[in-house]
């Protein structure tokens, strides 16, 4: 990859508007107006972990690394939305403070809204605006719900997963799901005491979860900004080893856009169902719903 | 201060959809006042963006104009709100964002309110305020925005 200039992001303003269009647009309108999915030009890096384990930290770390080898590096973090009330509180930004005077980073902050997948309503077009803009990389970190979390996987071209001591039981929950998707694995926190722990029974786990090769599992303080060169050059070999802008990738890109936009539209048609609607037979009901599926889009 | 702790009577669906950030310009070191106030803008709906403690008005701005926000609310109990309100109005300009809402809040004695709207802030909040009232003024203070 040669490295790109030292360049300032030139119309913040326009950007961030772009993006809250892009964010609140309306079902219909992105099936009126798809965006081309070949137009994927960012590389794209996937943070994911639990909450806790330090990931908006680690972010801001790598960012610098990243910095290097790519002109302008947008960071996209997403926080959840509260079922209840709608709002939410987007906190992963504060950890990032150091990197917001670098006008090569551009720093967004989302919240899930509808989706539960630990991703956002819209993400897709979301990162598309990046690409509209010029951006050499986009860091994604999801919302950190633990093993939901593979929807991602679909959207990104290396995906981190980041876990810290005391994680042993959360390796155990999520050995199913995302242990076999993640290209690298961060231990984060290094310095406790348990680290090494967590290492070992990762990597006997990954051993019975990941038939060939095991993937790279590395141990990094993100706040000391120990190991995070060798975290860089990590996701620099895992990128060239994906052909992300094949086919394969593109279709995996569709599937993930095609589910987003089916799960807004189905949470759409619930939250619409009158109350006597949910007294019907289930056969009934699920017809009910597959026929709101079908009405299409109600914006 | 008991006032400003309680929880809003009747939830609000007021401020969905909206981004607000909320934003500790200066030096002083408290912001419970602001993460109360976080937490009921959120409860209201709002997606809410909290900066920190003693953050720049250039940094603020840099925020505001990135996480494209529909309002910033500034919390300030220092003393210095005349220059602190200035600055991040005019950081504001500078990065072509003159047209967000400036909210303010904190300790600002009842002859300052005029000025500080002179500047150009949309409405002025106190601690002895009900939390419900300061929800429903900023609602009504971003009808009628362009968004």
């Amino acid at each position: 990859m040669n490295v790109a200039p030292r360049s300032p992001i030139l119309d913040r303003r326009a950007l961030g508007r772009a993006l809250s269009r892009a964010a609140d647009a309306a079902l219909a309108d992105i099936l009126a107006t798809p965006r081309d999915e070949s137009r994927h030009l960012a590389r794209r890096i996937g943070v994911t972990g639990p909450p806790g384990a330090g990931k908006s930290t680690l972010i801001a770390a790598l960012a610098r690394h990243r910095l290097a080898r790519a002109g302008q590096v947008a960071i996209v973090a997403i926080d959840p939305t509260s079922p209840k009330t709608g709002g939410s509180i987007l906190g992963d930004r504060i950890r990032m403070d150091g990197l917001v005077d670098d006008p090569r980073v551009f720093i967004r902050s989302l919240a899930s809204r509808s989706a539960t997948d630990g991703l956002a309503d819209n993400l897709p077009e979301i990162l598309g605006v990046f690409d509209d803009f010029g951006f050499d990389e986009i860091i994604l970190e999801t919302v950190g719900v633990g093993q939901a979390e593979f929807a991602v996987r679909d959207l990104v071209d290396v995906e981190l997963l980041v876990l810290s001591p005391g994680a042993g039981d959360q390796i155990q929950a999520m050995k199913a799901g995302i242990l076999e998707t993640a290209d690298i694995f961060v231990i984060n926190k290094a310095d406790q005491p348990d680290a090494a722990k967590v290492e070992a029974e990762l990597k006997a786990t990954l051993a019975l979860t990941a038939p060939g090769e095991p993937p790279p599992v590395l141990r990094v303080r993100a706040d000391a900004g120990e190991n995070i060169a060798a975290l860089d050059a990590a996701i620099e070999h895992a990128a060239e080893h994906q052909a992300a802008h094949g086919p394969d990738a593109r279709r995996r890109r569709v599937r993930q856009r095609v589910r987003g936009l089916v799960w807004r539209q189905l949470t759409a048609v619930l939250a619409r169902l009158p109350q006597e609607a949910l007294d019907q037979p289930l056969p009934a009901l699920y017809a009910a719903v597959l026929a709101g599926l079908a009405a299409g889009p109600a914006g | 201060m008991s006032d400003t702790l309680e929880t809003p009577a009747v939830p609000t669906t007021l401020l969905k959809g909206k981004r607000i950030l909320v934003a500790k310009p200066g030096l002083d070191g408290h912001d419970v006042g602001a993460k109360v106030i976080a937490l009921a803008l959120r409860d209201a709906g709002a997606e809410v963006i909290y900066t920190g403690l003693r953050k720049s008005p250039g940094f603020i701005a840099r925020v505001a104009v990135d996480e494209d926000v529909d309002a910033v609310g500034l919390s300030i109990l220092s003393g210095s709100h005349k220059e602190l309100v200035a600055d991040s109005i005019a950081a504001l300009a500078q990065e072509g964002a003159s047209a967000i809402p400036v909210f303010v809040g904190g300790t600002i004695p009842a002859e300052d309110v005029a000025m500080l709207l002179d500047l150009g802030v949309k409405a002025v909040f106190t601690a002895d305020m009900k939390l419900d009232d300061v929800i429903a003024e900023v609602a009504a203070g971003l009808r009628g925005q362009p968004t």
